[in-house]
């Protein structure tokens, strides 16, 4: 098998299938889709050019354009600290010696990996007008809750809410992180009577950097993606997703409405090339950032 | 440094963590309690907090009553072929990538790689237009064929970091008693793997069960659809259900749908935690 | 030798499990004969009407043994997405729901049905259809849709909360005061068990409500020409000012985020203007809903503003199982399937049908004042007739309504931005104005 000839012959042979998925099921689809932003698209007449129309709409006249993109920051920006911080948080307590731990992990974890369809439909159950539970128990404290997810005002954070509840997958990985700090700085650190906050804010923060970056990171890209949560969200209330007023209009959603429910197909390919640049950007502004501050430890 | 810490700090602590678990699992007890309820009960205002009765029933009625069963198997059936074709192409793949020499290999994984940053809105225009053209919407070839070509490229990662723990003078040996290539992998290198193979078998099991984008696409038809799709079609269903009292959800049967959907995933996660947890942990890890 | 064959035979079962699971994967679900019958398909949105359809279908199949009928259930809300999506994928169903809001939409997929409707006259009774559903079923002179039912917009009232609160039922010269008058009257705060209740309904993230309001101050959505947007016009904005201000200044009407769940069914809510005559069989399953329609209360620029919208069927233009849907279309719209409808709580698209109703002098139901339907109809106006009329109306029409109501912008900022953001959209996407 040195044969250089025989193994790019093998190299072929075992990732052929893997890298022609790649050609047909991302490379193509993302220049086809950029041909596609420059055309009207309405999937029964074939795509016609109309060079920059769908991008000058979009940015100046598209009434759905700008409250996505506000919906999808005020989401990131209130969604991703709070999810980082609790599990962070929650994965510094569950780092301390404490009987049965991974029971403790396992169900901070586990709503993290059910699907989002369920778990919505359950919390819009909880969060409803009449009768939810949420209502319920504010009505025994003598407080009229809100109907919750109709409410323009509510229904956002009624959405961060649930989808804090899926904190326990970042908080796994503060935790694999956690387990390869080494407990001798610790002690030694302590013995030379440095306190808890002291302690987090120079050996461990530092030390785990890199995992801290990597969660903000996919906390920011998976903002961005959002859909099922959002979808669900109004389909549970047998509402058109994205509503009231737009509220929970996520970029993701307004995206595949503009596609898939108006047919605006050439519109929603500007709107995919637009997401993949800002998701391009974002990546590497990240990693510039992380060299200030990130320890790799290497 | 257990032995410095005093004892109440540990009772709270405990305390902490079982005051945010309560918070955790109380949604999932809710659903719980909701499903096992009477319509009657629901439709109190304010609905009762436990069922006077548990009503198994209510999960006869989801599963025969309305065909439920269907969904589920459908979900299960993609969920099958799905895992299999990511298993019979992405081990090969990572495979190539962890122990063969080839000329700009680092780049066509950075290329694989970056998909995972993709969003599936990006791609999907192109993909339906071309499904459309061949016929495939309101089929499973949407949802399966991307996993026959490699689609899961956070599997390949996960096995690729596996499969380079192993010693290359495991597959030295092997070759030099004569051992083909597709031998070594699947007689030497995948079952001393087990492990990160179950982990991508788990989450490729994961990603198929819960996705709610693909099946809402590609599946117009209520003979195929899967469960997070018949789970809101239920929702949408729901006032001809009740015999037309408007727009009453019959929430016990919701929930009791949810917990169907939410069933199996619950077990596996009790039956293989660390399975999950490893795998987590992996995509958290630089490669 | 035998672990080769025993290897050799687990490849192939193997193969030929894959084999077998890729052509259930790729199997179409569409067949189109099954057991030797024509199959049709026929695609429709989930109503409570249910049972009566799949009624209908079975003693259709028995009737002609030669073709079988697939329903395919789509909720209202996706209903033109899946639509379209099916079209696009070259699966277009051979008959499928329509009526006033998909025509225009739909068309590019509809047959011709003229020649067919003329072959047929006496036997659909097309004289007996109202004349205002005639003129709806036709495009500029072809026959596009068969009739089944009607929405008419109406006032509900619930005669309870009424006669608690001492106030008259509503007569037909009601006016918008007459409403903003009653509905004071009626709303009261909540007081230890009893439920608040407001005056009047406010119907949210829909058109149903505030279009009428907009229509009798003497606004329109559209230009005569269908080409701009004619919202921010001061008559549109003294329509959408009155929506807005029944709950900021005259206090009927909860304020946005309040709204009682099912406030009518419930009995939190004491009117409806507008609503739907599709929930008449939701109102008439709630036991002791006591409740009746009466004619809208007339705005500033008259009574007329009301939508009349009918739903029918349609035939697709592609179908090769013409002739089978279209029995199957007239077999549906048929007077016994239309009083199976007024039956169970409808309206009759048929003239003969609905005077029947009127005149029964034995007839219990709700609501009482049919009257009061039919006179409504020859005030009522159609919806207009644009492609993209859902569109412009949900998605950039109606969160510009929505942020009115919860105070973000004036009756006439709203107006104008809404102006704006159709005129920009028609300027982009809508074919006629190329």
């Amino acid at each position: 098998m040195n044969d250089r000839r025989a193994q790019l012959l093998w190299f072929w042979l075992f990732a052929g299938p893997a890298l022609a998925g790649f050609a047909l099921f991302s490379l193509w689809p993302m220049l086809y889709s950029f041909w596609l932003s420059f055309c009207q698209y309405d999937v029964v007449a074939p795509p016609r050019f109309i060079g920059l129309r769908n991008y000058s709409y979009l940015l100046m006249d598209d009434p759905a354009f700008w409250p996505s993109i506000k919906v999808t920051l005020v989401f990131t920006a209130v969604q991703m600290p709070l999810a980082v911080a609790a599990a962070l948080g929650v994965a510094l307590l569950l780092n301390q010696p404490v009987q049965a731990r991974g029971f403790w992990r396992a169900v901070y974890f586990l709503p993290s990996i059910l699907p989002q369809a369920a778990s919505v439909a359950v919390f819009v159950y909880i969060f409803q007008a009449d009768g939810g539970l949420l209502n319920r128990l504010l009505a025994l404290a003598g407080i009229t809750g809100p109907a919750w997810t109709s409410s323009p005002v509510w229904a956002l954070p009624v959405l961060i809410v649930i989808s804090l509840w899926g904190f326990g997958y970042p908080m796994v990985i503060f935790l694999g992180g956690l387990q390869t700090v080494p407990r001798e700085l610790h002690e030694a650190a302590h013995i030379d009577g440095a306190g808890a906050w002291a302690r987090f804010r120079h050996i461990t923060l530092p030390l785990i950097s890199p995992v801290l970056f990597f969660n903000i990171v996919m906390g920011v890209i998976g903002a961005l993606k959002v859909f099922d949560l959002a979808y669900a969200f109004g389909a549970a209330q047998g509402l058109i997703p994205g509503g009231p007023a737009r509220a929970t209009l996520f970029y993701g959603l307004n995206l595949y409405q503009q596609a898939f429910t108006y047919f605006h197909m050439g519109l929603a390919s500007a709107m995919a090339w637009l997401l993949f640049a800002v998701i391009v950007v974002i990546t590497w502004l990240n990693f510039r950032l992380s060299r200030r501050w990130v320890h790799y430890g290497d | 440094m257990e032995h410095h810490r005093p004892r109440h700090l540990t009772a709270v602590l405990l305390a902490v963590l079982a005051l945010g678990a309560c918070l955790m699992v109380l949604p999932l007890v809710w659903m719980l309690l909701t499903s096992l309820k009477t319509f009657p009960e629901i439709l109190r205002n304010p609905p009762a907090w436990l069922p006077a009765v548990p009503r198994w029933e209510n999960y006869r009625t989801v599963w025969e009553g309305f065909a439920y069963y269907r969904f589920f198997l459908n979900s299960v059936f993609v969920a099958v072929m799905v895992i299999a074709g990511t298993v019979l192409t992405c081990c090969p793949a990572a495979y190539a990538f962890a122990y063969y020499e080839v000329k700009h290999k680092e780049l066509l994984f950075a290329a694989l790689l970056s998909t995972l940053m993709l969003p599936a809105q990006v791609t999907v225009i192109p993909l339906f237009k071309a499904y459309a053209a061949m016929g495939w919407v309101n089929t499973y070839l949407p949802l399966v064929v991307p996993a026959w070509l490699g689609g899961n490229v956070f599997g390949i990662f996960l096995l690729r970091q596996f499969f380079r723990t192993i010693p290359k003078s495991f597959i030295e040996a092997a070759r030099l008693d004569g051992a083909s290539e597709w031998t070594i992998l699947w007689r030497l290198i995948v079952p001393m793997s087990l492990p990160a193979v179950m982990t991508v078998v788990l989450f490729t099991f994961l990603w198929s069960w819960n996705d709610l984008f693909n099946p809402l696409v590609y599946l117009h038809n209520e003979a195929t659809y899967t469960l997070p799709v018949g789970l809101l079609y239920f929702i949408a269903r729901a006032e001809q259900l009740t015999g037309g009292s408007a727009g009453l959800v019959p929430w016990h049967l919701v929930m009791a749908l949810a917990t169907v959907m939410v069933l199996p995933v619950i077990i596996l996660f009790v039956a293989a935690q660390r399975r999950f947890v490893e795998g987590v942990t992996a995509s958290g890890v630089k490669g | 030798m035998l672990s080769q064959i025993r290897a050799l035979l687990l490849w192939l079962a193997a193969l030929a499990l894959v084999v077998t699971g890729f052509w259930w994967a790729g199997h179409s679900r569409e067949p189109e004969m099954q057991a030797g019958r024509k199959v049709i398909t026929w695609m429709l949105h989930i109503s409570p009407l249910r049972d009566l359809y799949e009624q209908q279908v079975a003693e259709f199949e028995r009737l002609h043994p030669d073709i079988a009928v697939r329903l395919i259930w789509v909720p209202e809300s996706e209903y033109h997405m899946k639509f379209k999506t099916l079209a696009a994928a070259g699966q277009t169903p051979d008959m499928f729901y329509s009526g006033d809001v998909w025509l225009s939409y739909l068309r590019p997929f509809m047959a011709d049905l003229t020649p067919l409707v003329a072959r047929d006259a006496a036997e659909i009774g097309l004289e007996d259809y109202f004349p205002e559903i005639r003129a709806a079923m036709q495009h500029e002179g072809h026959y596009f849709v068969l009739p089944e039912s009607m929405n008419i917009s109406l006032l509900y009232f619930n005669r309870r909360l009424f006669r608690e609160a001492g106030v008259e039922a509503p007569t037909a010269d009601w006016t918008w005061d007459d409403l903003v008058r009653a509905g004071q009257r009626l709303t009261r705060p909540a007081s230890g068990d009893r439920p608040g209740v407001w005056g009047c309904s406010r119907m949210a993230g829909w058109w149903g409500e505030w279009l009428i309001f907009v229509r009798q101050a003497g606004g329109t959505v559209f230009t005569p020409d269908g080409r701009r947007c004619a919202l921010d016009s001061p008559a549109a904005i003294t329509g959408l000012r009155f929506y807005l201000e029944k709950s900021s200044k005259y206090g009927i009407s909860a304020p946005a985020g309040f709204e009682p769940l099912n406030g009518f069914v419930n009995e939190r809510v004491a009117m409806i203007m507008g609503g739907h005559i599709n929930f008449w069989l939701n109102y008439n399953a709630v036991p002791g809903l006591d409740w009746d329609v009466q004619m809208l209360p007339a705005g500033p620029a008259g009574r007329r503003g009301g939508e009349v919208a009918f739903a029918g069927y349609a035939l697709s233009k592609t179908t090769r199982r013409r002739e089978a849907a279209w029995e199957l279309m007239k077999f549906l719209t048929r007077p016994a399937v239309t009083a199976a409808i007024v039956a169970r709580g409808g309206t009759s698209v048929r003239r003969s049908i609905a005077e029947t109703e009127m005149h029964d002098p034995k007839r219990q139901g709700r609501p009482q004042n049919l009257a009061a339907v039919y006179r409504q109809l020859e005030f009522s106006l159609p919806i207009p007739r644009h492609p993209n009329f859902l569109e412009i109306m949900l998605q950039v029409v109606q969160p510009e309504v929505d942020r009115m109501v919860l105070g973000e912008l004036t009756p006439e900022e709203a107006g104008r931005r809404a102006a704006a953001a159709v005129n920009a959209f028609l300027d982009t996407f809508d074919p006629q104005a190329r």
